[in-house]
C-alpha cells in the first residue's frame, strides 16, 4: 500500500474540527479515535519502513509558496521514525485519561489537543525548513491555550512565561532561518529552503556560526537545557496533568530534534565551532537538573528537572559528533518520551489519591493499598534513571561511549548524573510509595482506566529493554549519515564537494 | 541437550516463577507462591546440573560455550548479543547460586509465612535468583551490566521489603545508589575495553587485550580498577562497604541469600572472570589484593564490637570477601572461588540460624539482650555452632581448608605478599574470636527470659516496634508478619538448615590439598591461562598453613571461651579499659560519618544553593526576568492599545519586524 503522510498529519486536526462541530458531548470520542488512528498508521509505517535506506521514505514534495521557495515536503527516515511513533503513540492515552476526566469548553480543550498532534506531528515529518518553523510555532497555540485555559495556579502568569519565553527563542530562530535561506541562495538562483537544497548550499563558516547560535537558543529552550529553562518550575507547576505528559514527553524532543534534522547536516562547520560550547551546556543541564530535581518537593518538578537533565544526555550525544553519540541520543529521545508519558500519568493518579498534593514531604505508603499501581511506577522508575536492562540504559550507554570517544573528560564528568538520577528517582519512588502514609494519602489501586493507559506504556519499556536493537537498526543508517555530515569539516568552501560527498576528517581540536 | 541449552533453562526456571508469583499474587492461596517459587529454583539447580554433565563430556579445551539468542545491542560499533557463556566458572557459580537459593527459598515458605507480602516476597527472590544467574551466565559486558544492575535492583527491593519502616527504605536508597556506582564504573570500564580491543564479549576482549596492551599498560589498568570499582560496591569492599550492614534491614533470609551467600560474592566472580585482564594488569590486581586484605581486617575488627546479631554476621561478611577478593588477586582463583562456595554454606546458615533466634526473641536482634538460648532451641544451638565453627576455620571443617588454601597461596607469592598473609592470619584469629562470641553470648549464660519462655513451650510475642527506632508497628502489608517463627518449630527451616550445617562441616573434603582436589581440577579449564600456575604453593606448604590456621583457631575459640564463659565481666572491663578503641570499633571507624560530612551534606548544599540562589536570582531573576523585562519595555507601547494576553501577539510582531530588519541589514552588508 502506498502510505501517504498528508493523511496521518492531517487525521487528528480533522478529528478535532469534526468532533467541534459534533458538539460538547462527543468531541472526546472523536478525538481519541483520531488519535488511534494515527497511532495504526504510525504503526504500519513502522512496519513498512525500509531500515536499510538513510534516505527520506514515503516522501511528499509540492510546491507551497513559490515565490519564496517554501515547499510542503513531508517525509520520514530514521531520525524521526520513531519520533513519529513517539507523538502517536503518548497522544492515544493521554487523551484516554482526558478523556474520563470532566473539562468546562470540551470542545475547545479537545480541538486543541487535536490541534497539538497536528503541530508535533508535522514539526517531525517537515523536510522543508520554513514548513518545520511553521509547524514548530504552531505548537506554541494549543499548549497556550490549554495551559492558560486548563492549568491551575497561578496559570496566567505561567502561560505568559511560557508563550513569551519560548516564543523569543523560536523568532530567533525564524531570524536565522530567514538569514540562511538568503544568504545560501547562489547568485542569481532562485531562494530555497527545502533541507535537502539547503545542505547542497554552502554559507561562510562565520554566518553559520551566530546562525547556528540563533537555532541553538530556541532548542535549548523548548528542550529546556540550563540556564534557559526559566519557564520550567511555573509551567510544569500550572499545566494539567495530561497536557504536561505530552509536552514534557514530545514537545521536549522537537528541539533536539532539530539539531540533527536541521544545524548538523545544513551548517557543520557551525556546529563544530559551538561544539565544545554545547558540549559543556549539556553537561552543566545534566548536574544542575540532577541536583536540583534532588532537592525538589514536588514530584512534577522532580521530574522537570530530571527531564533538563535527561535532555543534557541527548545532546551531549548529538554534539559528541560521534555515531555511537548520536544514535544514543535518538534512543534516548524515544526512551524519554516513553517514560516521561506514564511517569506523568501515574502522578495524576497520586495526586487523585493525596487529594491533589504532589509534595513529596507529605505522600508516601500508597504501595499499601495501591500494589499495582507501585509496581507499574517502580518499572518506571526504573527505566527512568537507565537501569541497565532498560532501553534508557542502552541508549545513555550510547551516548556516554560516544562521548568518551573524543571527549572523555566531558563524559566521565556527565556519567555523574547517571549516578545522581539513581538518587533522585528511587527518593521519589521511595517517598510516595514506601514508607508510613502521608497525612493526605488514601491509598487505593489504580483504576481500570488509568491501568489501560499506564500498562501499555510500561509493556512498550519492558519490550525495548529486552530488545533494544529493534530501535537501533531503524534509526542507524540515517543518524550515522547526518553525523558524517556533520564531522566532515570544510573548512574552505571548496571542500563541500557537490552531491552531499564530503570529505571526512577528523573534527577539530579543542576549540573555545 | 547441549550444555548452553541446558544454560538457557537454568534461566528460563527463576524468569518463569517470577512472572507466576508476580502475576498470581492474588490468586495463588495461602503458602502456594512460596512452594512455585521454590520449585523454579529447584529445577535451576537440576538444570545447573544438567549443563555440569553436559560440559564434563566435553574435552577440556572445549568446555566453553557460547550462544546468543539475539542482538541486544549493535550499532555504530558498539556490539552485544543476548548470549550466555557456558564453562566451568559460570557452571560453578550456577550451582552454588541456585542450590544455596533453592534452600534458602525452602526456608523462607516457613520464616514468611505470617507476612502480608508474601507473594511479593517470593516474586523478589525469584527475581534476584533469575539476575544473579544472568549474571554469572552473561558472556560480554553488555549483559554482565544488566545482571549487575538487576541484582542491585533485587536487593534495593528486599533490603526495603518492609517499606513501611524508614530506616529499611533509608538503607534501601544507601544500598541501591552504592551500586549504581559501581555500575557506572563497570560501564566506563567496559567503553576503554570496547575502545582499545574491538569487543565487548569476554572471549574478544581477552584475545583483544593479549595484543592491545602491553603489561601494566596505563589503559588497562585504569580499566581493572573501575572494574574493581564495580566489583567493590556489590561486595561491600572498603571503601564501598557502607550499604551491606545497613542492608540488614531486610528479612534474615534476604540477608542471608543476597548479603552473604550470593550478590556480595559477585565482585569475586567478576575479577575471576577477568583474570586475563588483570594479570595483564599486575598493578589493579596488587591493589585488589591490597583493598581485599584491609577489608578483611577492618571488617573483623568491627565484629569485635558491634552487638546487633545480625550487623556482626554482616560485617563477618565483609571480612570473608576479603579473604576471597584477597585470593583471586593474588591469582589463587580455585582458592578464592572454593572459599566462595564453602562461605556460602557457613554464612547463610548462620544467618539461618540467626533468624531463627531472632524469631525467638520477637525480632529483637541485640546479643545484649539475648543469652541461654542452648537448652531451648537445641537445634538451631547445633546448627549454628557448626556454621561458627567453619567460619572460625575449626580444623577439617569447610572454612578451614578454603581459607588456608587462600593464605597460603599469599605467602607463596612471596616478597610482601607476606604481610597480606599475615594480616589475614591476624584477622582469622580474630575472626574465630567474634564466631564463638556469638556463640557464647547467645546460647550459653543464663537464659533469658525468652528463652525461658521457649523451655516452657510458648513462643515470645513482643510488642510489633522497630527494633532499629522503637517505632510502634501493626502487622499489615509493608510491616514483618505478626508471627514469629523458629527452626525447632518449622520443618522447612529445619529442612533448609540441615544440608548446609552438614556441607559447612564437611564440604572441605572435595577440595583437601593433595588428595581430592575436586573444585580446582573443575576450573581448570577456566584458569588454564594463568601465568601464575609455579608460583602455586606445593601441597607441603599448604598443609603446613593449614596446621597454623587450625591452631590458631582453636586458640582464639579459648580465648573467647575464657572472655565469655569462663570469666564472665572480663569484656567489660576490656570495653572500659579501651574505650576510645571500643568507640572507634563500635562506630564502624566512623566510615559513614565521613561520608556523610564528604558527599551527601555537600550534594544536599549544592541543591538548595542552586533552588535558592541559582534558580531564583539568575534562572528567574535574571534571565527570566531579563527577557520578559526586555518584552515588557518593548510591548508597553502595544499594552497602550492592546490588554491581557494579546500582548504576546504584539510580541510576535514586534520580534518578527526585528528579524526581517536583521535580515535586511546583513543582505545589504
Amino acid at each position: 500500500m502506498t502510505i501517504h503522510l498528508s493523511i496521518v498529519l492531517f487525521l487528528p486536526l480533522a478529528a478535532g474540527l469534526v468532533g467541534a462541530a459534533l458538539g460538547a458531548r462527543l468531541v472526546r470520542w472523536v478525538v481519541l479515535a483520531g488519535t488511534v488512528l494515527v497511532l495504526a498508521y504510525a504503526l504500519v509505517i513502522l512496519v513498512d519502513f525500509d531500515a536499510g535506506s538513510a534516505g527520506l521514505q514515503y516522501v511528499t514534495d509540492d510546491e507551497w509558496i513559490s515565490e519564496l521557495g517554501i515547499r510542503y515536503e513531508l517525509g520520514v527516515d530514521g531520525l524521526n521514525l520513531f519520533m513519529i511513533v513517539l507523538t502517536a503513540v503518548a497522544w492515544v492515552p493521554c487523551t484516554l485519561v482526558a478523556c474520563f476526566r470532566e473539562h468546562e469548553r470540551p470542545r475547545l480543550f479537545f480541538f486543541n489537543v487535536a490541534l497539538a498532534e497536528t503541530a508535533v506531528l508535522g514539526a517531525f515529518m517537515a523536510q522543508d525548513l520554513a514548513l518545520f518553523i511553521v509547524f514548530f510555532d504552531l505548537m506554541l497555540v494549543p499548549f497556550y491555550f490549554l495551559i492558560g485555559g486548563w492549568g491551575q495556579g497561578d496559570r496566567v502568569r505561567a502561560t505568559t512565561k511560557f508563550v513569551i519565553y519560548t516564543l523569543a527563542g523560536s523568532l530567533l530562530m525564524l531570524a536565522g532561518a530567514v538569514a540562511l535561506g538568503v544568504l545560501s541562495t547562489p547568485d542569481g538562483g532562485q531562494i530555497s529552503f527545502s533541507l535537502a537544497e539547503l545542505e547542497q548550499r554552502s554559507v561562510s563558516e562565520g554566518t553559520q556560526q551566530w546562525i547556528v547560535l540563533l537555532f541553538a537558543l530556541a532548542f535549548f529552550v523548548k528542550a529546556p537545557l540550563f540556564p534557559l529553562h526559566g519557564w520550567v518550575p511555573d509551567t510544569y507547576r500550572s499545566t494539567p496533568i495530561v497536557v504536561l505528559a505530552l509536552l514534557s514527553g514530545v514537545l521536549s524532543k522537537v528541539g533536539v530534534y532539530g539539531f540533527l534534522r536541521i544545524v548538523l547536516p545544513v551548517m557543520p562547520e557551525g556546529s563544530q565551532h559551538w561544539q565544545e560550547l554545547f558540549i559543556i551546556v549539556a553537561v552543566f543541564s545534566i548536574l544542575y537538573g540532577s541536583v536540583l530535581a534532588f532537592s525538589q518537593d514536588n514530584v512534577r518538578l522532580v521530574v522537570a528537572y530530571s527531564s533538563i537533565a535527561q535532555l543534557g544526555f541527548i545532546v551531549l550525544g548529538i554534539f559528541a559528533l560521534d555515531d555511537k553519540g548520536a544514535q544514543g541520543a535518538v534512543f534516548q529521545m524515544l526512551n524519554h518520551g516513553l517514560v516521561v508519558v506514564p511517569l506523568f500519568l501515574i502522578i495524576g493518579v497520586i495526586a487523585l489519591r493525596a487529594n491533589g498534593s504532589e509534595s513529596v514531604a507529605r505522600l508516601g505508603g500508597m504501595a499499601f493499598r495501591a500494589p499495582v499501581l507501585a509496581a507499574l511506577f517502580l518499572l518506571v522508575t526504573f527505566a527512568t534513571l537507565a537501569m541497565p536492562g532498560s532501553a534508557n540504559f542502552v541508549g545513555e550507554l550510547l551516548v556516554l561511549f560516544g562521548a568518551f570517544e573524543d571527549k572523555l573528560v566531558y563524559g566521565l564528568v556527565a556519567s555523574v548524573g547517571v549516578v545522581l538520577a539513581g538518587v533522585y528517582m528511587i527518593r521519589v519512588f521511595q517517598r510516595t510509595m514506601h514508607n508510613r502514609e502521608g497525612p493526605p494519602v488514601e491509598s487505593r489501586d489504580v483504576g481500570g482506566l488509568d491501568l489501560a493507559a499506564i500498562a501499555p506504556l510500561v509493556a512498550v519499556i519492558v519490550a525495548l529493554g529486552v530488545y533494544p536493537h529493534f530501535v537501533v537498526e531503524r534509526t542507524e543508517a540515517a543518524t550515522v549519515q547526518k553525523i558524517e555530515q556533520a564531522r566532515a569539516f570544510g573548512g574552505e568552501q571548496e571542500a563541500r564537494a557537490p552531491g552531499g560527498q564530503r570529505t571526512s576528517l577528523p573534527p577539530p581540536g579543542d576549540e573555545p | 541437550m547441549s550444555a548452553t541449552s541446558y544454560g538457557w533453562l537454568v534461566l528460563a526456571f527463576p524468569l518463569a516463577g517470577l512472572f507466576v508469583t508476580s502475576f498470581g499474587w492474588r490468586v495463588l492461596p495461602g503458602r502456594l507462591p512460596g512452594w512455585l517459587a521454590s520449585a523454579a529454583i529447584g529445577l535451576a539447580f537440576l538444570a545447573s546440573i544438567g549443563a555440569l554433565v553436559q560440559l564434563q563430556d566435553l574435552p577440556a579445551e572445549e568446555r566453553s560455550v557460547v550462544d546468543s539468542a539475539w542482538t541486544y545491542v549493535g550499532t555504530a560499533g558498539v556490539g552485544a548479543d543476548l548470549a550466555i557463556l557456558v564453562d566451568p566458572l559460570s557452571v560453578f557459580m550456577c550451582l552454588v547460586v541456585s542450590g544455596v537459593s533453592f534452600l534458602i527459598h525452602v526456608y523462607s515458605v516457613a520464616y514468611m509465612a505470617s507476612d502480608r507480602g508474601y507473594a511479593r516476597y517470593f516474586a523478589y527472590l525469584n527475581y534476584f535468583v533469575f539476575s544473579m544467574l544472568l549474571l554469572v551466565l552473561a558472556a560480554n559486558f553488555v549483559l554482565l551490566i544488566v545482571g549487575w544492575a538487576f541484582v542491585g535492583a533485587a536487593s534495593y527491593l528486599l533490603i526495603s521489603f518492609w517499606y513501611r519502616r524508614t530506616t529499611a527504605t533509608y538503607a534501601g536508597i544507601k544500598a541501591f545508589v552504592m551500586n549504581v556506582i559501581g555500575d557506572v564504573g563497570l560501564l566506563i570500564a567496559a567503553f576503554l575495553l570496547l575502545n582499545e580491543t574491538g569487543s565487548l564479549g569476554y572471549a574478544g576482549v581477552f584475545e583483544g587485550a593479549e595484543d592491545a596492551f602491553t603489561r601494566n599498560d596505563g589503559t588497562l589498568v585504569a580499566a581493572c580498577l573501575l572494574i574493581l570499582v564495580g566489583a567493590f560496591a556489590k561486595s561491600a569492599q572498603l571503601p564501598l562497604h557502607t550499604w551491606l550492614p545497613d542492608a540488614m534491614e531486610g528479612p534474615t533470609p534476604v540477608s542471608a541469600l543476597i548479603h552473604a551467600a550470593t550478590m556480595v560474592t559477585a565482585g569475586v566472580y567478576l575479577i575471576a572472570r577477568t583474570h586475563p585482564l588483570f594479570e595483564l594488569a599486575p598493578t589493579a590486581a596488587d591493589i585488589g589484593a591490597i583493598i581485599g586484605a584491609l577489608t578483611l581486617f577492618f571488617a573483623a575488627t568491627v565484629a569485635l564490637a558491634v552487638t546487633d546479631l545480625k550487623r556482626i554476621i554482616a560485617y563477618s561478611t565483609i571480612s570473608q570477601i576479603g579473604y576471597m577478593v584477597l585470593g583471586v588477586s593474588v591469582a589463587a582463583y580455585g582458592a578464592g572461588l572454593f572459599h566462595l562456595m564453602t562461605h556460602a554454606f557457613f554464612k547463610a546458615l548462620l544467618f539461618m540460624g540467626a533468624g531463627s533466634v531472632i524469631g525467638a526473641m520477637a525480632g529483637l536482634q541485640d546479643i545484649d539482650r539475648m543469652g541461654g538460648f542452648r537448652r531451648a532451641m537445641p537445634f538451631t544451638f547445633v546448627t549454628f555452632t557448626a556454621g561458627a565453627l567453619a567460619l572460625a576455620a575449626f580444623p577439617l571443617t569447610a572454612g578451614f581448608f578454603s581459607k588456608d588454601e587462600i593464605l597460603a597461596f599469599t605467602i607463596n607469592r612471596g616478597g610482601w605478599y607476606w604481610a597480606l598473609a599475615i594480616v589475614g592470619y591476624v584477622a582469622a584469629g580474630l575472626t574465630a574470636f567474634y564466631a564463638f562470641r556469638m556463640v557464647f553470648r547467645v546460647f550459653y549464660g543464663d537464659p533469658v527470659p525468652e528463652a525461658r519462655e521457649l523451655e516452657e513451650g510458648h513462643l515470645a510475642h513482643g510488642e510489633p516496634q522497630n527494633p532499629m527506632s522503637g517505632e510502634p508497628e501493626d502487622a499489615d502489608v509493608g510491616f514483618p508478619g505478626p508471627e514469629h517463627h523458629i527452626a525447632e518449630r518449622s520443618w522447612p527451616m529445619k529442612a533448609a538448615m540441615g544440608p548446609l550445617a552438614l556441607l559447612a562441616l564437611v564440604a572441605g573434603v572435595v577440595q583437601i590439598p593433595g588428595v581430592t582436589d575436586v573444585i580446582e581440577h573443575f576450573l581448570e579449564p577456566t584458569f588454564e591461562d594463568s601465568r601464575f600456575h609455579d608460583t602455586a604453593p606445593t601441597e607441603g606448604s599448604e598443609l603446613i598453613g593449614l596446621v597454623v590456621g587450625g591452631l590458631l583457631a582453636i586458640a582464639a575459640i579459648a580465648v573467647a571461651f575464657t572472655v565469655y564463659l569462663r570469666r564472665p565481666g572480663t569484656a567489660d572491663r576490656l570495653r572500659e579499659r579501651f574505650a576510645g578503641v571500643h568507640a572507634f570499633l563500635f562506630n564502624k571507624w566512623y566510615f559513614d560519618e565521613l561520608y556523610d560530612a564528604v558527599f551527601v551534606r555537600p550534594t544536599a548544599t549544592a541543591g538548595s544553593f542552586g533552588r535558592r540562589v541559582v534558580e531564583t536570582d539568575f534562572v528567574q531573576g535574571f534571565i527570566v526576568g531579563g527577557a520578559t523585562g526586555l518584552v515588557r519595555a518593548g510591548t508597553s507601547f502595544a499594552r497602550a492599545i492592546q490588554t491581557g494576553y494579546l500582548r504576546a501577539y504584539a510580541l510576535l510582531l514586534l520580534l518578527g519586524l526585528a528579524g526581517l530588519a536583521l535580515y535586511f541589514l546583513i543582505a545589504s552588508s
